[in-house]
């Protein structure tokens, strides 16, 4: 009886009862009363009033995947930017130099994306 | 901007070949407007996009009529001889004009701030031959307005992007601006009927409402 | 039961009720709509669910927006012909008990759009309607006294026997034809189980 665990155990049925036990009465007082209505409208997947058409399997072009990494690249990019920007005043010139290779280097990388055609939207 | 007439010569310079009509408006407003031969109507109206006096940039409204065939009667006074003797008599004589439908333009121009033209083009007969060319390519705002008119008159516009119905479902059939519409009986009540719906009234309440 | 002694038990702090009334009661006070409006009728049904008219009252303020968790569907403007599948197709999906009230003139009957071409005459050739509420808009008073009827329309109901809802009869149908779109109009123009023509008195 002095198990500690014991009012954890009771409080364990306790949220248990208290979850199921209105389910339970709803699932009672169904079988009793309300009869199951199930029809295909009833039982279609999109609910808005229209019909479904199609597939939902629908394919998503690899651009855009490529377009979605450079956006991130630059996006993080920013992220480094902001500080440096902040703290620009205080900053040597060999700092401001870093940064523009840092720069550069994504920059070029952009310029070689965008000379394979990756921005090209079709 | 420049008188209708004024206009109409500079359009018959400038397109060859094109007719232009003036149809005259003797209701208060008496806005007069150019009908255009369709043939000549797509290139008479990219002339009025684009002249530097009149540069027609904007169109504001897009609208279809329907005219049904229509007998017209006129008085003649006709020489005759009657009894032998040569008198003046007064004849009535009845044509009937061939129904078209019509499309109506109405064209403003936001650059030289003046406006607006009423251009219409008229389709060869109701029936068969409804087609007249879209101005969709001069004007963008057009696209919706001559589905409108599609789907409500029938025209047939050459040359737009997308030419479906647009207010009424895909397989209706009919065109319900038309003047010889017929709608769907399907209305029984009605609490005050008179005229037509009195009659359709009659054809449901046989008995209901002679009492 | 008696009302005489529940009355009397009711003076000594004894409450008795039954399981149908119970049922009943906790129904008419959570009655959530569907969030659906198709005309101007709507804006009059977002006001009566704002702060001024507040049918939170009534336990009708949660507008749902799917179907499955609605209860009552709000029929609230002209339904065009285009439109009327979609709405019977929407009614279709609710979840049983469901309500429906047609709020408006055109909702009820085609209202002034009546001899159109394109405006269904009246929700009621398609579905079971509930409550009509007449007017154009209706005003939101119009439509809280629509909620109340409709309240009271449930707490009349029995659980049991002949005169018991459609949604507990296992016979009574859940689903209604919805309309396809023919060459000239709705195919069919009705649902003949559902409506019947008004009777003309003079």
């Amino acid at each position: 009886m002095s198990n500690p665990y014991l009012p954890v155990l009771i409080l364990m049925v306790a949220a248990l009862a208290f979850a199921l036990g209105p389910l339970a009465l709803a699932w009672i007082w169904a079988k009793k009363f309300s009869p199951k209505k199930p029809g295909p409208a009833k039982n279609a997947t999109y609910e808005c009033g229209l019909e479904s058409k199609g597939d939902a399997w629908v394919q998503f072009k690899a651009e855009y995947y490529l377009y979605g990494i450079i956006f991130l690249i630059f996006d993080v990019e920013t992220i480094f930017l902001l500080p440096f920007a902040v703290a620009f005043t205080g900053l040597s010139a060999g700092a401001f130099v870093a940064m523009m290779i840092f720069l550069l280097l994504l920059v070029e990388g952009l310029v070689w994306a965008w000379k394979k055609g990756v921005l090209n939207w079709e | 901007m420049e008188s209708l007439e004024q206009i109409k010569s500079r359009i018959e310079a400038a397109v060859p070949g094109a007719r232009i009509e003036i149809v005259p408006n003797d209701s208060p407003s008496g806005q007069r407007s150019l009908l255009v031969d369709r043939e000549h109507g797509f290139a008479v109206a990219k002339w009025l996009r684009d002249d530097p006096e009149l540069r027609f940039d904007y169109a504001s409204n897009v609208t279809g009529v329907d005219w049904p065939d229509a007998e017209l009667t006129e008085k003649v006074k006709v020489k005759k001889v009657v009894d032998g003797v040569e008198q003046e008599v007064e004849e009535v004589r009845k044509t009937v004009r061939p129904g078209y439908l019509e499309a109506v333009y109405h064209l403003y121009s936001m650059e030289r701030k003046h406006g607006p033209l009423v251009l219409r083009m008229r389709t060869a007969n109701r029936a068969d031959q409804v087609r007249l060319p879209s101005l969709t390519p001069l004007w963008r705002a057009a696209e919706l307005q001559e589905r409108e008119i599609y789907d409500l008159y029938g025209i047939v516009f050459d040359g737009h992007p997308d030419l479906r119905r647009i207010l009424m479902w895909d397989g209706f059939k009919d065109h319900p601006m038309r003047k010889d519409y017929v709608e769907p009986d399907d209305f029984e009540y009605e609490p005050t009927p008179h005229d037509e719906v009195l009659e359709r009234a009659w054809r449901h309440y046989p008995a209901g409402l002679k009492q | 039961m008696d009302e005489g002694l529940r009355s009397e038990l009711q003076k000594q702090g004894v409450f008795v009720t039954t399981l149908e009334e119970l049922y009943n009661w906790g129904r008419k006070n959570s009655i959530w709509p569907l969030g659906f409006g198709l005309a101007c009728c709507a804006i009059e049904m977002m006001a009566a669910s704002m702060a001024r008219w507040d049918l939170a009252r009534f336990g009708a303020e949660v507008f749902r927006p799917s179907p499955r968790q609605a209860d009552l569907m709000i029929v609230a403007g002209t339904v065009t012909k285009k439109m009327a599948p979609q709405v019977v197709r929407l009614y279709n999906q609710m979840s049983e008990p469901k309500y429906v009230i047609a709020m408006g003139a055109c909702a009820i009957s085609g209202g002034p759009f009546k001899q159109g071409y394109n405006v269904l005459k009246g929700i009621d050739r398609y579905i079971p309607v509930d409550v009509h509420i007449p007017g154009c808009p209706p005003r939101p008073e119009a439509l809280i006294h629509a909620f109340m009827t409709l309240q009271e329309k449930i707490d009349a109901q029995q659980l049991k026997g002949e005169g018991r809802p459609r949604h507990l009869d296992p016979d009574a149908p859940s689903e209604f034809p919805i309309p396809e779109y023919g060459e000239h109009d709705l195919e069919p123009p009705k649902n003949p189980e559902v409506w019947r023509p008004a009777v003309v008195v003079r």
